[in-house]
């Protein structure tokens, strides 16, 4: 059972659509992670949700109430703003007590809560701060006990971490996964990092033009991607995609290489166009002869742990993950294998998953 | 970011005057002392021919030879001028309090608000700062006349309760507050009042306070309005009693510039101590 449930929602704006009926079921205690590019439709279904933005048509439910009509303060859910938002003339303690405040919870009381808020933080030592005076990593914090201090049903992130340094980030992505443990509150977040999504979520929403992709778990997403755009979204460096038809039964050529089909056990007849997709460490390399495909080095990324190398293969470029330990350099010919049982495979018409 | 939006207003812009280097420096240097000198000239005259006796109030000397305040002692008992002072000091303030509060409400409206025929309203409110004072001051004469309030403060301020230049200035600073911060008031529960008094208005001090000025200022050296309402002393402004000393007989000079002095202190005294934010206001407001 759903404990948000969106059904049929649709958004336009003065007649254009932006939402196309998303249908989603959130459960208790979840972490779900709506990922996808700027534009996709991502923070409107969270502002909607919350309440920010009027639903054009369908239906969110929080619990047992549908909450189409209500205020956002009556739908029993916090939200922390990118730009966290915080109260610039009020000091932290007073942020994060303004929720109690406007429910006119007493002043002891209040002071009690907010003193916890500010111990699961670390934040005790700035509660006589204002805003300006803290660190963007402070200010996050800050902006999250604002939200915990309303022990609301459901969280939403707006793309929380984004104007956070790059350690900043990933420091505050443990702390909102510890926290999530700690209190199991629902929580929703919105973002179009992959990295983020891949690493907080229970499960993601992947959405694309107003439509959701896919849901599920960022191992099922990751190793099933159910469309072409899932495929190339998630995932860096990304999936390789290639237009290919099928040669004969059981191989498919690559469009733009000379060399030796792929064998590959697809129902489709021979000539059938689609897009094959392998992710980059998944691409076996070695020296030249060892595999079927041959290919020149174009470039090689040294990223310290592994390196990212670009072949040349024809007028298709593959991008392969290797260890340190393969010596390669740019222009050495090299060989390429693609492991059946590694590639996806996607219609060239509709870019939905095709099962191999 | 956020922050800095918010915090934009409190200190004005430093004035940067570049004259490049070498020669030119001294020479805009200069310059700029010149134009100081010819800006506080007038002053000066004003304050020095205030402290001539009678006997010499024409000269063109540019010391005294003998100051005195016989012209402050008779100005003060030809006409109530304290009692201007007061009344001009009280008109001046409501006038500043009750155009913020009108245009704190519109701003409020205009900026967070969508409703039929906004832009329209805007549009009208705009216009109003086109319309000349003898375009409406017939119009408004006959209101207050009716009302029965020539002669009376209330008369003075009435016309004055809104005023296009607050509600467009506070529009503006309204809408270049950062939208999430209404939204999160919004879902921490507060409402619409609660979000302007609590949260928009602390947070726009700056603007309010340069407005404050601005209005203060131009309230204090109105004139035409208060001659055409005020007929006794008693309920008259400042402005209007240094007219008094202007007569068929020929101008008192000496009390004239005392009383100018006296009339002029309060906003003096605003200036030396608001110095940056009157700039600020000025400068935001684009009348430099």
């Amino acid at each position: 059972m759903s404990f948000v449930s969106i059904r049929n929602l649709q958004k336009s704006y003065d007649g254009t659509a932006v939402l196309h009926g998303l249908d989603l079921g959130i459960r208790e205690g979840e972490f779900t992670v709506v990922v996808g590019p700027s534009g996709c439709g991502k923070s409107t279904l969270m502002r909607m949700i919350a309440g920010l933005e009027s639903v054009t048509d369908g239906e969110i439910r929080i619990g047992e109430t549908v909450v189409n009509d209500l205020e956002p303060a009556h739908r029993g859910c916090a939200m922390v703003f990118q730009n966290y938002a915080l109260y610039p003339h009020m000091t932290v303690a007073e942020n994060i007590g303004y929720p109690l405040r406007l429910a006119r919870v007493p002043r002891a009381e209040r002071d009690r809560r907010v003193r916890e808020v500010a111990e699961i933080l670390g934040l005790e030592s700035y509660l006589a701060r204002r805003p300006k005076q803290l660190s963007g990593g402070q200010r996050q914090r800050v902006a999250m006990g604002r939200a915990i201090i309303r022990e609301p049903k459901v969280f939403l992130f707006d793309e929380p971490l984004s104007n956070l340094d790059a350690k900043m980030r990933v420091q505050m992505r443990t702390e909102l996964r510890r926290l999530h443990r700690r209190l199991s509150v629902t929580s929703i977040l919105v973002t179009h990092d992959q990295v983020e999504a891949m690493t907080m979520g229970d499960r993601l929403v992947v959405m694309n033009g107003g439509r959701i992709e896919q849901v599920g778990t960022p191992a099922e997403v990751y190793a099933r991607p159910a469309s072409v755009f899932v495929a190339g979204f998630l995932g860096s460096p990304s999936m390789n995609l290639f237009a290919a038809r099928t040669a004969d039964r059981g191989a498919v050529a690559l469009n733009g290489t000379q060399t030796a089909d792929i064998p590959f056990d697809a129902a489709l007849p021979a000539g059938a166009t689609l897009t094959l997709g392998i992710r980059p460490e998944d691409v076996s390399l070695a020296p030249q002869g060892q595999h079927a495909h041959a290919g020149i080095v174009d470039l090689v990324e040294n990223l310290g742990g592994h390196r990212v190398v670009h072949v040349r293969m024809g007028d298709v470029m593959v991008t392969a993950i290797v260890n340190q330990l393969a010596a390669l350099r740019e222009g050495q010919p090299v060989s390429l294998a693609f492991p059946a049982d590694r590639l996806h495979a996607f219609s060239a018409k509709t870019g939905a998953r095709l099962s191999i | 970011m956020t922050d800095t939006a918010l915090q934009a207003p409190a200190r004005p812009v430093a004035f940067r005057l570049r004259f490049g280097t070498g020669w030119q420096r001294p020479l805009g240097h200069g310059l700029m002392i010149l134009l100081s000198l010819l800006s506080v000239f007038p002053i000066y005259w004003m304050i020095l021919t205030s402290l001539r006796p009678e006997n010499e109030i024409l000269s063109t000397r540019i010391w005294p030879d003998a100051a005195t305040l016989d012209n402050y002692a008779y100005a003060l008992s030809a006409i109530p001028m304290l009692r201007m002072l007061v009344n001009t000091f009280v008109v001046s303030a409501v006038v500043t309090a009750i155009q913020i509060l009108t245009g704190i409400l519109a701003g409020y409206g205009f900026s967070r608000w969508r409703f039929r025929g906004a832009s329209l309203l805007m549009g009208a409110v705009a216009l109003t700062w086109l319309v000349p004072l003898q375009v409406v001051m017939i119009p408004n004469y006959l209101l207050v006349a009716r009302l029965g309030m020539i002669d009376t403060l209330g008369a003075l301020i009435l016309p004055h309760t809104a005023s296009a230049f607050a509600i467009l200035l506070l529009v503006q600073a309204m809408r270049s507050f950062p939208s999430e911060v209404y939204e999160a008031a919004r879902m921490d529960g507060a409402n619409h009042a609660h979000i302007l008094w609590h949260i928009v208005v602390p947070n726009l001090r700056g603007t309010i306070a340069s407005l404050a000025i601005l209005v203060f200022i131009s309230t204090w050296n109105e004139y035409f309005w208060p001659l055409l309402l005020t007929r006794s002393a008693q309920n008259s402004v400042v402005q209007i009693g240094l007219q008094m000393f202007i007569t068929a007989e020929g101008t008192q000079w000496g009390p004239l510039m005392a009383a100018s002095t006296l009339a002029s202190l309060p906003i003096l005294a605003i200036y030396l101590v608001l110095q940056r934010q009157v700039i600020a206001s000025f400068m935001k407001s684009g009348l430099r």
